[in-house]
């Protein structure tokens, strides 16, 4: 008789495991997405109730403010900041990267330092994949000015590597960009720095 | 470490999401890609990127670090000022592709869905139309989700392709079309590993949907297959466990407890499911009637964390076991433990529920995981061991607790976004300040330099030489070109042609130098005659000249004065939008505060209910082992009392007294 009255227990156990993706999520990490968050529940019906689902909405709604309030902050802070007229920027680029590893990035304009930038594991890996870092914005007035570029790293050979670029730069009335492309020379199994003005 | 559990988490959930929405466009540098990131566990296929706009470029920086909202903030701006006009649609897939893993699924949706007109290429519909279906798939809309699945034309591009099966199959099985579900999984081709380990969860989710439907021995073949995959690595090994739990439990629901124990055997000895299983063998071998057998699971079982519902279980079952072994003592003393084991932890239980009360939930929670990233497929990785959540394992594995946990941690992550940029706004307060300054110092210089600037005696003088090369060219007046040092010549020669006319004209001298007079004016005139047209061409082209020179002054005067008057209009432009943003953020945050706070409270509610009802299990437990009991005191009782006379029950020695049905609970 005891062991009719725990079956049902032993059952509900079964049940519990039956939520197999619900489990899942506690148990691997690493599971797609149809396992996890994703996957409507299995045995529960409809996960949310309305108290959950009117709540879910309204954080939705929430959510969807802050991000457009976000964009708008951020377009606000570069027109205020860095008028187009006088706006420059510098954006760090890499392909293959077999030959560089970046550790850093050091800007000067007209002999001042803009920028020092050290490259953290994971932001060098997203520029591998092709992200393209916006190194420094800042103002220029229109005429010529000289840009220093500084890379440091690990070059072929796992040796530290050490290579700086001037470049000579027409500011015009519109925004300037400048891409700075570490890109591999296979012919030479040396890395070399490319300098690309965008308008 | 926490934050590579995590990195590995959102590279494996997040990866195929967006996988085709930056790829599929290239797909032999695609290849070339993959072959360069080979240690990463599911590469980001198509991730090369040609990118056209640099800003574009800006944005997949954030993207691939999976900066969710830093890239979608830099996206929208970047659209809004024209600055990724080479990547419009795929943007507009990353764009939606980030609502999505925000949790945004209306906006992720709407974007989707805009882009299933006919002007959109095949394969960029596609893509909107599987995007949508894991929209409506999340969202629980399981027929359209399956609707928007069918939509799709052909292939799709590179991971999403067997991706498109596992989710058709999953939508399937939602749908109760089980049959419909493994056609699907076997149209599945998986990619490497991590392919494999997709196509066994989709299994064994199958085969435990087909277990609650009864359909054990269908079921059966799925679980033994996903029961015996290899186990590289912890989460196969984990996976495989559940399997063999689930079908041994499946077979001992079947009453079929040979089969059982056969699975659950193996299941590993320590891992998250030992406790069920070796609950479960535990019974496999009671079935049998195996009893001292059945003792061996569960007394290993009882050594360990009372937390789970499976050790609290042994302390029912040993006694139980004991009880048919006709050891009555044995099993009186343990279910004694198991009552006063049991009471202890339903006080334990009394202590988080007021941990709870008191607020701390979330705060225990989230305060444990240390990722800074908002996102939907963010999830909690390590319970911290507090009062509040110890109980909660299983309450926390559940979607909807999942969910609002979520809601509630980027909520959290929004007010410190915003809290940051309140700190902005005051910089941008300053800076317009700064702008109102700069203008008031510099325009009165400015308006000097205009001032001393005659546009119009320009333009005047610009038109008298206009006049005068006319009138030279229309008389033909070559000394009018000519150079300021021959037109002094020239006038020395008249003025001493003026003095030799009033001279004695019969002095030979006087003679002489007229001639000389003569010969001079002569050459200044062939000169002038000879170098006429070039001469004329000149000056016309510098008139020319001076003409284009006068009109862009004229044009950037216009510009200096329009910008003049501009400028502080624009300033107080900027002004106007500072103003209005600190009451939004602050307006925003009061929100954000009062929604993660009812979120809070009704996490917690839900939790409390939770405790509750393992509190009444504990209880259930706890009554049914006082039923053993007094059953057994009940029996030694009768059996003493039968006996004749001497001891009474309470003092019967443990064991040794023949109860057949000693353990039985009412």
């Amino acid at each position: 008789m005891l062991r009719q009255s725990l079956y049902p227990v032993m059952l509900s156990l079964l049940a519990l495991l039956a939520v197999g993706n619900a489990v899942a999520q506690n148990t691997a990490p690493s599971l797609p997405p149809e396992m996890t968050a994703s996957a409507p529940p299995a045995n529960a019906g409809p996960a949310a109730s309305d108290e959950f689902k009117s709540l879910d909405e309204e954080v939705q709604g929430l959510k969807k403010e802050v991000l457009d309030l976000n964009r708008e902050l951020f377009v606000l802070e570069e027109e205020l900041l860095f008028p187009a007229n006088t706006q420059v920027a510098v954006f760090v680029s890499m392909d293959v990267g077999e030959f560089f590893a970046l550790d850093s990035v050091t800007l000067k304009f007209d002999d001042k330092e803009v920028a020092n930038y050290l490259y953290t594991e994971r932001e060098a890996q997203a520029l591998l994949k092709g992200g393209v870092h916006r190194v420094f914005i800042g103002n220029l007035k229109a005429g010529e000015h000289e840009l220093v570029a500084l890379f440091t790293g690990q070059g072929p050979n796992t040796r530290d590597y050490r290579r700086g670029a001037t470049i000579k730069v027409e500011k015009g009335v519109g925004a300037k960009y400048i891409e700075l492309k570490i890109s591999d020379k296979a012919v030479k199994s040396q890395p070399e720095f490319i300098v690309k003005e965008w308008e | 470490m926490p934050r590579r559990r995590n990195t590995l988490l959102v590279a494996a959930v997040a990866t195929p999401l967006f996988a085709v929405v930056l790829g599929g466009l290239l797909p032999n540098e695609a290849a070339a890609q993959r072959k360069v990131k080979v240690e990463q566990p599911r590469p980001l296929v198509g991730t090369p990127q040609v990118v056209r706009d640099l800003h574009w470029g800006d944005v997949l920086f954030y993207f691939y670090q999976d900066d969710w909202l830093q890239a979608l903030t830099r996206l929208g701006a970047s659209q809004d000022l024209d600055r990724v006009t080479h990547h419009g649609t795929e943007a507009e897939l990353l764009k939606g592709g980030l609502y999505l893993s925000l949790g945004q699924h209306e906006e992720a949706g709407r974007i989707f869905k805009a882009l299933l007109n006919d002007n959109v290429p095949l394969d960029v519909r596609n893509r909107a139309w599987f995007y949508l279906a894991k929209v409506w798939y999340q969202r629980n809309y399981l027929d359209d989700a399956a609707t928007a699945l069918a939509s799709i034309k052909g292939a799709l591009p590179g991971d999403l392709e067997p991706e498109r099966h596992l989710l058709e199959a999953q939508v399937l099985m939602y749908l109760n079309r089980f049959d419909e579900a493994i056609r699907a999984l076997e149209r599945w081709q998986p990619v490497g590993d991590h392919g494999d380990i997709w196509s066994s969860y989709a299994r064994f989710n199958i085969g435990v949907a087909m277990v609650r439907q009864e359909k054990v021995e269908e079921a059966a073949e799925l679980l033994n297959e996903v029961g015996q995959i290899a186990a590289p690595n912890e989460e196969a090994a984990a996976l495989r466990d559940k399997a063999n739990l689930a079908l041994g439990f499946a077979w001992l629901k079947a009453n079929r407890p040979d089969d059982a124990k056969k699975v659950l055997q193996r299941v590993r000895l320590e891992g998250p499911l030992s406790n069920k299983a070796l609950l479960a063998v535990g019974w496999a071998d009671s079935a049998e009637k195996r009893y001292t057998k059945a003792l061996a699971p569960w007394l290993e079982l009882r050594d360990r964390n009372m937390l789970d519902s499976a050790v609290q279980e042994s302390y029912l079952a040993i006694p139980y076991a004991y009880a048919q072994l006709a050891a009555n003592g044995q099993a009186a003393e343990q279910y004694v433990t198991a009552v006063e084991a049991f009471a202890a932890e339903s006080t334990r239980i009394d202590q988080s529920i007021e941990a709870i009360r008191n607020g701390g939930l979330l705060e225990a929670i989230v305060d444990n995981d240390k990722a800074n990233q908002v996102g939907w497929y963010w999830q909690l990785q390590n319970l911290p061991d507090a009062p509040e959540t110890r109980y909660l394992y299983h309450l926390m594995a559940t979607h909807e607790f999942q969910e609002g946990l979520k809601n509630y941690r980027d909520l959290r992550l929004m007010q410190r976004n915003l809290a940051a940029w309140s700190l902005s706004v005051q910089a941008f307060n300053d800076m317009v300040d700064t702008r109102r300054r700069a203008f008031d110092q510099r325009q009165p210089g400015l308006q000097s330099t205009l001032d001393a600037v005659d546009l119009d005696a320009m333009e005047a003088h610009k038109n008298e030489l206009e006049s005068r090369l006319g009138e030279a060219e229309r008389d033909n007046d070559v000394a009018a070109l000519a150079t300021s040092r021959e037109q002094e010549q020239w006038s020395k020669v008249e003025q001493i042609e003026k003095l030799l006319a009033n001279a004695d004209q019969s002095d030979p001298m006087v003679q002489e130098q007229r001639e000389k007079a003569r010969l001079i004016r002569g050459t200044l005139m062939w000169n002038f005659n000879a170098s006429y047209k070039a001469r004329l061409w000149r000056a016309r082209k510098e008139v020319r000249e001076l003409d284009v020179a006068y009109k862009e002054a004229r044009r950037r005067w216009v510009l200096v004065g329009r910008a003049r008057e501009d400028y502080p209009a624009r300033t107080e432009e900027f002004a106007r939008r500072v103003t209005t943003l600190q009451p939004r953020i602050d307006g925003l945050s009061a929100r954000l505060e009062a929604t993660g706070q009812a979120q809070n409270r009704y996490l917690a509610q839900v939790a409390i209910k939770e405790l509750q009802n393992q509190q009444q299990r504990l209880a259930a437990y706890s009554l049914q082992a006082r039923f053993a009991l007094a059953s057994i005191y009940d029996k030694a009782a009768t059996s003493a009392s039968g006996k004749s006379e001497e001891k009474a029950p309470d003092n019967a020695p443990p064991g040794g007294q023949s109860s057949g049905d000693a353990g039985g609970a009412p």
